[in-house]
Parts: C-alpha cells; structure tokens; sequence
C-alpha cells in the first residue's frame, strides 16, 4: 500500500496536483506520430462548415487551436475522431492514410465531458473500456491494476491513491485522470478539447502546465480553447479557423492578446477594428455610480452551501460582480440571491413586494436548458403565466411574438423557435438561457459565469447587455470565476472566499488587483 | 462545447435538405431519409405496410371495420392506462401501480354497488377519489420521502392489487341476480354494440378537418403567396378527406364507435390539452428533461410531479371503472396483465408522432396498432396465446428500428 504523497483533497480547489516535473514524471518521453491533414472540408447538406484545411504537426508540437462559435473547431475534431466522415480530403497520421484516427492508438481525445465514472475509483476509471489484467480466468489482478494506475497517475503529476473514489478529486484533478487514461492507452498525440472552459483559472492552469510538460518530452497537444491567456501560455503555434477555414496558422511567439483577437477576426474585418472583439475591459465605460436606485435584494450574515457569512446589498441599476474560486461557495453565494438555496441562517430582504428574481444558472449542460423541448418552450419557462390566456391555456400568438423578437435581440442561431435546444451550440444555448431569464422581465438578475465556454465576440455582446439590463433599472448580480468578467461589467465588486462582505467600487480597482485578491 | 459547432450545421441543413434533393440526385434518398418528418413517421410507415400485407394476405376478414374497432373497444382501459403512465413518464418517473390500481377500482365499482348496496353516483366518486389518492400517495412517497418510484410504485401496486383480493376474498365479485344490479346505462355503456351518437363524432371530425387547416397556415413556405398556399391547403384537405371516405371507409368508422372507444377519444383530448396548452403540461415535461435546470428556471418540479402521479390514479381509476362497465363483473386479478400493454402503448409514442417524445396521440395510436397487429395473426391462424409473444416482440422491434435510424442517419 503506497501512501498517496499527496492526499485527494475533497474541498475542490485541492492543491490535489501541481505542474509537478518530479522524479517519476521526468523520466518518461513519448515518441508522438506526425499528422497532416490535406485540404479537408465537410459539408452539411448545402451549408460548408469546413473548406481546404491544412495542417502539419510534428512531434512535440503544442497547438492552440482556436475560433469563434460555429467556426468548425468541433467539426474538426469530430472528423478527426470518426464521429463524422469528411466530405473530401485526407488524413495522414505517420505518414500512412486513415479515415479517422479513432482506431489509432497513439492518438487520444479528451473532451469537455471527460467520460469518466464519478461512481468507480481512479484505478477502474483508468482501467476503463480497455482490456482488464487478469490473474486467471474472469479473475482481476487488481494488484497488477493499481500499481499501472500509480505509474499512470504520476505520468500527469498526480498522487492519489488508485483506490480512491474518482468523486473525491477536484475538477481539475479529474480532467488530469482524462490524461492519463489516454497516456496509459498508449496515446501520444493528444487532441483536448475544452477541456478546460469548465475549470477554475489555477486549476485550468495546472491542466495546461501539465499538457506542456507532456509536450516538452515529444508529446503532441492540440488544445481547443476559448481561453486566450491559455494559448498565449501554453501552445508554441496558433491554428485559428474562422468559418471552416484555416484564418491563420503561426508561431505564437511575438503575438499579444490583441494580435490573437485580430487573428479570428472574420476575413475582411482584420485589423482588429471591429468593435465588438475588443475586451471590453479596455474600453470599461464610466457608469456613474451615484445614478444607483433603491435597495433592492439584501443578503445579511447568510449561511448556505458552501457559504458564508454572506453579507451583500444590491440596488436597482446596480452590477454587483462577485468573484473568487469555485471552490469557496461563489455560486452558491448566486443561488443564495436569486432563492434557489435556502438560506440556512441569516437573513434576506427584498426590496419590493412581489420580486421577481430570474437565474442564469453556472453550468450550462446541466443546469441550463431542456435539451429535446424547443427553444421556443425553454425561452418562457420561467415567464409562463405572462402567455396564459383565457381558460389557463398558453396563448400561443403572444408567447410565439416574444420569442422571436428575443431570437432576434440575442440573435440566436439558427433563429428557429422549433429547434430542438440540446442541438444549438454552446454560445447559442447560453443565449437561449439569458433569453429565459430576460423574457421573465425580473427586478433582480443573478448571472452565473456567464461568459462560460462563449468566443470573445459573444462575451462582448454579453457585457453589453449586462449593461443594457441594468440601465434598465435592475439590479443585476454577477457570480464569476473570471476576475476579468467581474472587472468588465461591475459597479461594485466583491471577492468571495466563503465569506463575502466587502464591496469596493470597481473605479477604485485595477485588474490586477483583483486578480491578486482571488 | 463539443457538440456545438457541427451540430449549428446539421440544424440548420434541414430545410435545405428538399432543396437539395433536386441537385445531388445521386444521395437524394438517403437525404430524404435524413428529413426530420420522414424520420419521425418511418414507424408509422412500418405499421401501414405490415397492414397492407395483412389487407393481401387476408382480405377481408382483416379488413372489417367492425371487428378492428371491437377489438380497440375491448383494449380501451389498457390505452387509458397507457395514458395514465405516460403522464408519468413525461415527468420523468415511473408508475407501475396503474395496473394494481385499475384493479382495485374495478372490484370495487361492481362490489360497492353489488356487495354493500351504495348508490351508483356514490361508488363513482369513491372510486375516482380511491385513484387520486393513491396518486397522491405515490407522489408524495416518492417525491418527500425520495424513494425510488420504480420501487415506490412496484410495492404501492402490489398492495393495490392486494386490497381488490382482500376485499373480493379471492374470488370474482357478480352482481347476484337479485337485489343490487349495476344500473343498466352502465352495462351498456360498456358493450360495443351502444354506439356513440355519430353526429357529435361527425362535428368533432369537421372541427378537427378546420383545426389542421388552420395549423397548416403555419406551414406555409416563405416563397408562397398567402393566397396561393390556402388554395392548396383547401384542396389537399378535399383530397383527404375523399381518401378517407373512398379508401378508408369513414363513415362506417364513425357509426361503429362505441361509448367506450369515444370515452377513449375524449380522454385523449383533454390530456392532449392538458399537456400541450397548458403552463401544467410545459412544466411536466421540463421536470422530466432536465430537473435541475426546471428548478433552477422557477419550476416547483416536486409539485408537478405529485400532480402528475394523481393524474395517473385518476386515469387508472377510470380505466377500472370502464373495465368494470365492459366485464359486468370483476375478477380479483382481472388489469394485473395490462402494466405491459400499457407501457408499450406509451413507448411506442416516443417513436409513432415525433421523434423522441412521450404523448398522447402517439400512446392511443400505438397501442391500437399493436392491438392490430397481434389481431391480424391470430387471424391468420396463430392461437391467441400467442398474443404476449406478439406484443413484446412488436414494441422491442419498433423501438428499436427507430433508434437505428436515428443513430444511422446522425
């Protein structure tokens, strides 16, 4: 029974894994294939979702691979993973023509969704869809198991014990078991996609760390990501795909977060010119603060979840940024404003009879949408009895009015209210939910991350209808794990570090600051 | 995320799919395949063919409305108790006491009147409120006290059927020929041969024929002038309805619908409102495909859950009560078999109407199908035992030809 040198931390911001370049994990190098993609498209019917691509990636490369919503990233990595037969063009992994590199065992996929069993220990989870060490017969070596899961483990840095449940890692943890599951099948080119957007920054951090270490030692990474820091970090050379197409392929070195933008910028609006991909953080509009309305939702010593003491005031026309890691009860600190937890000591005010508090909620998946109903029917969940006609029956002319009118507003794609919600991609679906809680026209808005897994120009548009909400004599309430966020759209800002009370009004902030203070 | 880029693509081809069609004729029928209409009536496809080779094979002794509708007449409380777990379904649960109950209601619907003397009226009420307490029951054990509703109903159907047997003590319960009869109208009702007032039925057919015209408004391509679109909606409307009346026979249909076949039909409608047009039946089925993101959105999830299992004790109530009108008496074990029927009605609506999810029309459609198709055997020469084998077979096969295709066609 080796002792876990580090033990599984159950609070999820663990410091369960570092970057850590030790003994165990230095002595390994991996020898990755290359891979050449040759003019690949794939259409959809009439619509070109991707056209003449080209790639070439050598050993040990790490590569970001970026793009706005609906650019054809996934579509990419769908082909790439068999999911979807290309339209025409080729794929060469060492030198030898493949269809898709499923089959391959020196490639590796790990996706947002790690496919892994929160229910099976670490051990059963590395072990998992591939061929189980036997003793004799149907009888397991679980001996033989558990010492290839430490190796595994120690691959990507981490050391739990195998038997651990996987439940007990944190998030970012988990995803380092994702890693090492590939590595362990044998995988040295490794494709992960988005496999960060759902991380804390520190523990997003630890993730790419380690991938480049992979890197470093003849690994190739092709990251997905939203994240443009995560590039600029981490990759050596930058693929942007701008509507199917290859927009720019370059070293990484000499670019800046701008440089970058202006790389996905569509063609023929480069130059970065185009207003809506600045941060807005650059562009941080004065609000005047003393314009601030009445109380509307106060939270006073409030104990829920993971948090507490939460004490927090927020006032019509007011954005109140909170942010702080996941960890520490940020989102439950949203849950507690909006009503969906119940406080379990502690007091809360309203301002007004009767107020109407709308949620966006932080995960998106699971939380935010009904994934066959249409998006029409997830638009007005939570404003039903503003379409209930005569006889209680849903007045179907008026609810039908409003949604498309916010199809429009949000531009939502594709603008059909049919459509089914779990089919829009992910920037649609958070719209779709946004959408929800302003067709419910509340006093109080409480948005959580609401930029998750969003490109940088949907991020712009959602900064500014944060603004234009509470222009609108709301309060709005954002929760973010992105201090940048936080920073973009808040009057007043608070860190939340299970406790909460402290608001300091964002003029008297830098950034930094507030980076420092998470 | 992973999901999201490609999956904008494959949405927004399919209107382009017909378009299409003309200028690759080489994929044009597996792109019509690929149509999310085709896909969603490839089952109901199915079924016609397997009739169609019925029609052949046995002419008219298949072909006899009379005898397809008295064999629907004699399934109508296991469609209404398709109906009673598919309220359930859509929230999300299971409900596997419908049966248990429907027995219960059954025995006592002829026993309170046969056995203790009580008035008629009296029984009825008892009977429905017999039903929509055991819902509530079910919905509060399973939703306060967060017990499996699989187990949950499993056991409270077991009891259910337990107290019909107490109460009968194990054997048949029939009204004794003298002293208390079941009223006459209620016997009758039962039989197939009270048949429905058909011009309600023929107002009802008009109403729906002007419904369907004015939904296929909503239909109208955008490069169709108003005019023109209504001109062939009327007329594809007059073509149907001539196939209905030349083809099909309708008349004949109409004039053979029992009381009980329309008790069904009536049914059907109000859960299709309840479902479709009601704030209810939006928050039923939010509950059921995402219970967090429902809360989250304000949805008092438990609550229309708890609503949604006394509706399915009203439903099964009722269906022992029209059990009990059809039999005139009442075995103490007389619905135990209907648990399967009845999911398999519901089942099959997931793959009948649209593709994928649980409703009304769906659940009637599909348990008269079955019924049909198991029918056409048996008279083909097959023993009526039989009829297990063929009803298990058709709803696994049909659930599963759907699924394939939807897998092959992504």
């Amino acid at each position: 029974m080796s002792e876990p040198q580090r033990s599984g931390s159950s609070e999820a911001g663990g410091g369960g894994a570092k970057p850590a370049p030790s003994a165990a994990t230095a002595a390994a190098s991996y020898e990755a294939p290359s891979l050449q993609i040759r003019n690949l498209g794939k259409r959809f019917g009439a619509n070109q979702v991707l056209s003449g691509v080209d790639l070439t990636i050598e050993r040990g490369e790490f590569v970001g691979l970026m793009g706005p919503n609906g650019a054809g990233k996934s579509t990419l990595i769908k082909i790439l993973d068999g999911v979807y037969t290309a339209s025409e063009g080729e794929i060469l992994l060492g030198g030898k023509r493949v269809s898709s590199l499923r089959r391959s065992p020196e490639v590796g996929f790990i996706h947002q969704d790690l496919g892994l069993v929160d229910d099976l220990s670490i051990s059963e989870n590395l072990r998992l869809g591939d061929k189980p060490m036997r003793r004799f017969g149907p009888i397991l070596n679980q001996q033989a198991e558990r010492k290839a899961a430490e190796k595994a483990l120690a691959r990507v840095g981490l050391y739990h014990a195998p038997t651990e449940p996987l439940l007990a890692l944190a998030p970012g943890e988990k995803t380092l078991v994702a890693v090492a599951r590939v590595l362990e099948r044998g995988a040295r080119l490794l494709f992960v996609d988005e496999a960060t957007s759902n991380l804390a920054p520190h523990e997003a951090e630890v993730v790419v760390e380690t991938l480049k270490d992979l890197a470093g030692r003849g690994a190739t990474v092709i990251m997905v990501t939203h994240k443009l820091h995560e590039t600029l970090s981490s990759a050596a050379r930058v693929v942007a795909l701008v509507d199917g197409r290859v927009n720019a392929d370059r070293p990484i070195a000499g670019l800046d977060r701008e440089a970058l933008i202006a790389l996905m910028a569509p063609v023929g609006a480069a130059g970065g010119g185009e207003e809506g991909l600045h941060r807005p953080a650059v562009e941080r509009p004065a609000r005047e603060h003393a314009t601030k309305g009445e109380l509307l939702l106060r939270l006073k010593d409030v104990y829920g979840g993971r948090a507490g003491p939460v004490s927090i005031e927020l006032h019509a026309g007011e954005v109140l940024g909170l942010t702080g890691v996941a960890a520490s009860g940020l989102h439950d600190v949203g849950l507690l404003a909006q009503g969906a937890l119940p406080p379990e000591r502690g007091v809360i005010e309203l301002g007004r009879d009767k107020m109407r508090r709308a949620l966006v909620p932080p995960f998106r998946e699971a939380q935010g949408g009904f994934g066959p109903m249409s998006v029409r029917e997830n638009l007005t969940m939570s404003s039903m009895n503003r379409w209930v006609g005569r006889g209680r029956l849903v007045a179907g002319g008026r609810e039908i009015r409003a949604c498309e009118e916010m199809v429009d507003r949000l531009s939502i794609k594709p603008p059909r209210l049919d459509e089914e919600y779990r089919v829009l991609s992910g920037g649609n679906k958070q719209k779709v939910v946004f959408g929800r809680a302003l067709l419910r026209e509340p006093d109080v808005y409480v948005l959580c991350e609401p930029t998750r897994g969003v490109d940088v120009a949907t991020r712009a548009e959602i900064y500014r209808l944060i603004r234009e909400i509470a222009d609108s004599g709301a309060g709005v309430l954002v929760v973010s794990s992105d201090a940048e966020d936080i920073f973009a759209v808040s009057d007043v800002v608070g860190v939340v570090n299970e406790s909460v009370g402290k608001l300091t009004p964002t003029k008297d902030l830098k950034l930094s600051d507030l980076e420092v203070l998470v | 995320m992973t999901t999201a880029d490609s999956s904008v693509a494959t949405g927004g081809t399919e209107r382009s799919e017909q378009a299409a069609q003309s200028t690759r004729p080489k994929s044009s029928f597996r792109r019509f395949l690929r149509a999310k209409s085709v896909e969603s009536s490839l089952t109901a496809v199915g079924f016609a063919l397997i009739f169609a080779v019925y029609a052949v094979w046995l002419g008219s002794k298949f072909l006899n409305v009379e005898a397809l509708l008295l064999n629907v007449h004699s399934n109508v409380p296991i469609l209404i108790l398709g109906l009673a777990v598919l309220v359930t379904l859509i929230g999300g649960q299971f409900d596997l006491s419908v049966a248990g109950m429907a027995t219960l209601t059954t025995v006592l619907s002829i026993g309170l009147v046969s056995k203790q003397g009580l008035p008629f009226g009296l029984v009825l009420v008892i009977c429905l409120a017999v039903g929509a307490f055991g819902g509530l029951v079910n919905g509060l054990v399973v939703e306060r006290l967060g017990v499996n509703p699989f187990i949950a109903t499993l056991g409270s159907g077991g009891v259910l059927a337990g107290i019909a047997q107490v109460y009968s003590g194990g054997t048949a319960v029939v009204p004794g020929p003298e002293g208390h009869q079941l009223p006459h109208w209620f016997t009758q009702m039962g039989t197939f041969g009270t048949k429905f007032p058909s011009a309600i039925l023929w107002v009802a057919f008009a109403l729906g024929m002007l419904g369907l015209y004015a939904t296929l408004s909503g239909l109208r391509p955008a490069s169709m002038a108003v005019n023109r679109w209504r001109v062939i909606r009327a007329v594809s409307l007059v073509v149907l309805v001539a196939i209905l009346f030349v083809v099909f026979d309708l008349p004949k249909w109409i004039e053979n619908t029992s009381w009980l076949l329309a008790i069904m039909l009536g049914i059907g409608l109000v859960m299709w409102t309840l479902l479709r047009l009601t704030t209810y039946g939006r928050y039923l089925k939010a509950s059921g495909a995402n219970r967090e993101a429902a809360t989250l959105a304000g949805v008092n999830v438990s609550r229309e859950v708890i609503k949604a299992f006394v509706i399915g004790g009203l439903l099964a109530a009722i269906a022992g009560i029209l059990l009990g009108a059809s039999q005139g008496s009442a075995a103490p074990e007389i619905a135990a078999g209907f648990l399967l029927p009845a999911f398999a009605a519901a089942f099959l609506s997931t793959v009948i109407f649209s593709a994928g999810a649980f409703n009304v029309w769906g659940t009637i459609l599909g348990g008269t199908v079955i019924v049909w198709v198991a029918q056409g055997l048996i008279i083909g020469g097959l023993p009526p035992t039989w009829s297990g084998v063929v009803n298990g077979t058709v709803l696994v096969v049909a659930v599963a030809l759907s699924t394939v295709m939807r897998r092959v066609n992504r």
